[in-house]
């Protein structure tokens, strides 16, 4: 069942949402058990917003089951962005995505589980104390990340639902196709990031997960919009991003990105994404291979540095003092701070900070810091010369099928910094990407990657729906 | 390098160059809605939020109103403006950091290439002026050394401060009171600082010749009386340990106010790295020649206008008018006396006999109570010659001490100068009688005497005659 026609019946008394709600939070209990997509199950929350939505059931998401990324702060509820030094942190307020889902009457049912701060394109860098969710077509294998258990949860559920994901790097669109599902980034500021727990503050950001494309878009909906509590949201009108669902897709100009289709690309993807751009191009869109050299050469280090200089300064603030985890206060500050910061923070958050604290670093910083910077525009340069000639490009959104947890111990940290190739440069470049599910290969899912000019949202969710 | 060749350009005795921190005195803090002025009772932490204690997932959101107010500092320091405020992070561990990063400005500045003029004429240049937040205050129970733990108020967290760094170009204690002291006075002009409320702190480099100027920074000296004790104490000390055959390092030290010495914190081997990155939360945001303008015409009067305007409306002489200008509240005490009072009469009553009793309680202008109604009640009587000078002078000392009604205060206490000859000449008549001796030695040529005479007069008029009147009536009377 679509969200819509579930939300229908929420509105119009057919679904008693308590009821439901209660059965979705089993479901979700047992699900967790095996799959580990929640790092928190909200039921009191969840029971508590059912009960109002059933005496008010007009809302947009009325009575409809909405998990939250654990880096989306939900007030009241213990939110930790995956990581152990955040732990009994539970927020005074909520982000302002998660405000509007309430407002609407989508029912908050629990923080999934990610990479430790985002950290991840598998969801295996887990905090301590945290489980990886298994991928919910094959156990064996991974989630993706770093929105993993948004995608497993969003996949897996018997109930009709949507999650609110998070992107940095590829976080959205890379655990939608491990999983199955759509999976929209948005233009950078066009959804408030207020509430989100920082990992690359110009990079981050909220996106919804959805089995549907209807799905997607109703939820893009509800969540964009100017926000005067963060300097960044876009102060321009949001559009109806649904109004393009099944409309002729004829004469559009889709690009296809040249190292998309390159060696390093699992033939079976390969095939998928063949797949999609046979089905484009039967529909009269007009496809063309298109090079974007900048993008291919330097997306991966220039991410890497940018996000890791970003993350390192953001996550200072986590060091025992005012929330979250704490120590037994000994030494000097210096000795407190590193002692707690050390047993609370995971390996992955750890190699972030040093590599992001040294390319800040005087001496180090004009080479690393800084020139990442003056690319980072470069790469926005070409993008946008694209996108006067395109309307999209298309692409795998990554370039192998979800490894099994063995093949993954197997790969170096360069192989696996790698898989992010294709979904670091719509992140960098601050352009709204989607994941369209292109069904399954050897019972596990393939995805493409829709990457549009800042802003077309609804063009991309227009090109989205053509594939289904 | 380039250190080396512009320590070769100073010439003398002592170089110091100045880092102010000031405290904005805007409603909110710098990038929350929190309250930055305690209404009563300081609660700790009480004045706070998500931003301002650094909460995962709270986001800054700039407040205008301290940019707007940092503006008209640089327009009167005559730095030229940066086309964007660009925000970046300096990142630092210390409990006092609700972030563990500070938000400052660090490569492009608001303001460069400003300057600011001494009382001695001399001009110092201002190389930049940027905006940056306040850490929370740290609050050591028993003392800075004997507390065994600190406490965290965050309160003061997120405060808006403006730096302003000096080139080396002071050349003593006294030249960097004096600056301390022009800032300050200019800060108040613009309206952008409140005496009573906001914090104005200083970090000194200084140097010495004996040194081949090694430079040392000397942390943290609040107020001007303070810099100039600071600073008194590290060149004495910077040139007794070269006496002493020692080595004067590149240093980092605290200014103790308490026991008037500094204290190394670190060398500069453990120097931090600061790894400054542009703060991504705030975008940059452009200063328009629009935005500028509109500061501009909503400047207010500065110091260098107020003497234009003194000498040319008041007609007074240029000490006079510099001297009160130097003080904003003198200045503006001038401006309402002399609604009703002859200017030139009550500029030399407001900075002869005014600074002199403030002098003497060690007390500033503010924190009297004086207003201007109760200088134009005592000028009054002085320009209606009611009373005396001396009793003028007498009346300004107790105004100081509280403030009330000198007119009232005269009627009561009979105070009234004696204006009636009658009285006047019986006691001239009565002293001339009393003090023959002295009308004797006066008329064989000593002028002493004559004082000594007319000083009885006063006496018997308890100081309400006119000296001048006593002085007549006694020579036709002799």
């Amino acid at each position: 069942m679509k969200a819509a026609e579930f939300i229908q019946k929420v509105n119009s008394g057919e679904i008693d949402v308590v009821e439901h709600t209660h059965k979705v939070i089993e479901e979700c209990k047992k699900l967790n058990k095996e799959y580990n997509y929640f790092n928190v199950i909200s039921e009191e929350l969840a029971l508590e917003q059912a009960k109002a939505v059933r005496k008010n059931p007009d809302g947009r998401l009325a009575g409809l089951p909405v998990s939250i990324k654990d880096c989306i702060c939900v007030k009241g509820v213990e939110s930790r962005a995956g990581s152990a030094i955040l732990n009994g942190y539970k927020p005074l307020f909520n982000a302002t995505a998660v405000k509007k889902v309430i407002r609407e009457g989508g029912i908050i049912i629990g923080k999934t589980s990610q990479d430790e701060f985002g950290f991840g394109g598998f969801s295996v860098n887990m905090g301590k104390g945290f489980k990886k969710p298994l991928n919910p077509f094959d156990k064996k294998r991974c989630c993706g990340g770093s929105s993993g258990g948004s995608g497993g949860i969003t996949q897996k559920a018997s109930f009709p639902n949507i999650s609110l994901g998070e992107s940095t790097g590829g976080s959205i669109v890379n655990p939608a196709s491990f999983c199955g599902i759509y999976g929209l980034c948005p233009t950078y500021g066009r959804v408030s990031r207020y509430g989100l727990i920082d990992y690359g503050n110009s990079l981050d950001k909220i996106g919804p997960m959805a089995k549907h494309i209807e799905d997607t878009a109703l939820m893009q909906n509800i969540i964009s919009g100017f926000d005067k509590k963060e300097s960044t949201s876009l102060n321009i009108p949001v559009d109806n991003y649904g109004s393009g669902i099944g409309k002729d897709i004829k004469g559009m100009k889709i690009g296809i990105i040249d190292f998309g289709m390159g060696d390093n690309v699992d033939d079976n993807v390969k095939k998928k994404t063949q797949e999609a751009i046979d089905k484009l191009s039967s529909q009269g869109a007009e496809l063309k291979e298109i090079s974007l050299p900048y993008s291919n050469k330097y997306g991966i280090p220039v991410y890497f540095l940018l996000a890791a200089s970003e993350a390192s300064t953001n996550l200072a603030r986590y060091c025992g003092m005012r929330y979250g985890a704490y120590g037994k206060l000994e030494g000097s500050f210096n000795e407190y701070f590193t002692r707690v910061r050390s047993a609370s923070l995971g390996d992955e958050a750890k190699r972030r900070i040093l590599l992001g604290t040294f390319a800040r670093m005087a001496g180090y910083r004009d080479a690393y810091y800084i020139k990442a910077a003056q690319i980072r525009t470069k790469m926005i340069e070409e993008y946008k010369k694209a996108f006067r000639k395109f309307d999209a490009l298309i692409s795998p959104t990554v370039n192998i099928l979800p490894p099994r947890f063995d093949e993954i111990d197997k790969l170096s940290l360069l192989q696996i910094y790698t898989i992010d190739t294709l979904t670091v440069v719509p992140n960098l470049v601050g352009a709204p990407h989607i994941n369209v599910p292109m069904g399954l290969v050897d019972k596990i899912p393939s995805g493409v990657m829709l990457t549009a000019d800042h802003l077309n949202e609804g063009k991309l969710i227009q090109i989205a729906s053509a594939l289904r | 390098m380039a250190e080396e060749i512009k320590k070769l350009k100073f010439t003398t005795d002592v170089v110091i160059g100045l880092e102010v921190h000031v405290e904005l005195a805007t409603d909110s803090k710098l990038f929350c809605g929190c309250s930055t002025n305690a209404k009563g009772e300081d609660e700790p932490n009480t004045r706070t939020c998500p931003v301002c204690l650094g909460h995962p997932g709270s986001k800054p959101v700039l407040n205008k109103k301290a940019v707007d107010y940092a503006l008209r500092l640089c327009l009167a320091l005559g730095s030229t403006m940066a086309p964007e405020l660009v925000f970046s992070r300096k990142s630092y561990f210390y409990p006092d950091m609700s972030k563990n990063y500070q938000i400052t400005q660090y490569e492009i500045p608001l303001g460069e290439h400003g300057s600011l003029k001494l009382s001695d004429g001399t001009k110092i240049g201002i190389t930049r002026v940027h905006m940056e937040e306040d850490p929370a205050a740290l609050v050591h129970p028993a003392g800075m050394t004997g507390s065994k733990f600190v406490l965290v108020d965050y309160n003061r967290s997120g405060d808006p401060l403006c730096e302003v760094v000096t080139e080396p170009e002071l050349a003593s204690p006294e030249q960097a009171r004096d600056f301390m002291k022009k800032l300050i006075n200019i800060l108040r002009y613009l309206g952008i600082f409140d005496i009573n409320r906001c914090i104005i702190k200083a970090d000194a480099n200084v140097s010495v010749k004996e040194s081949s100027y090694q430079r040392v920074e000397i942390k943290n000296i609040t107020g001007f009386k303070d810099i100039e004790r600071a600073l008194k104490y590290e060149i004495k000390r910077q040139k007794e340990d070269i006496k002493d055959g020692q080595v004067i390092k590149e240093e980092t030290r605290a200014w103790d106010s308490q026991y008037g010495v500094t204290r190394s914190m670190r060398t500069k081997e453990t120097e931090a790295d600061y790894g400054y990155i542009i703060d991504p939360d705030l975008v940059p945001i452009e200063i328009t020649k629009e935005w500028v303008n509109k500061i501009k015409e909503k400047m207010p009067e500065l110091p260098d206008e107020k003497v234009k305007k003194f000498m040319h409306d008041f007609k007074l002489n240029r000490e006079d008018a510099e001297v009160i200008s130097a003080d904003k509240d003198m200045a503006e005490m001038l401006e309402g006396v002399a609604k009703k009072i002859n200017p030139v009469l009550a500029a030399k009553w407001i900075r002869r006999e005014l600074v002199r009793c403030l002098n003497y309680k060690k007390k500033e202008l503010h924190e009297t109570g004086i207003k201007a109604k109760h200088i134009i009640s005592l000028l009054k009587l002085l320009e209606q010659k009611k009373i005396t000078d001396t009793t003028g002078q007498k009346l300004m000392e107790k105004l100081v001490s509280k403030p009330f009604d000198a007119e009232d205060y005269v009627k009561k206490e009979g105070l009234e100068a004696i204006g009636d000859s009658g009285e006047l000449e019986k006691f001239c008549n009565e002293a001339i009688a009393e003090n023959d001796k002295a009308v004797a030695e006066y008329k064989d040529g000593n002028e002493k005497s004559f004082n000594f005479i007319v000083g009885a007069v006063m006496r018997k008029s308890k100081g309400k005659a006119d000296p001048k009147a006593v002085r007549e009536l006694l020579l036709g009377k002799i």
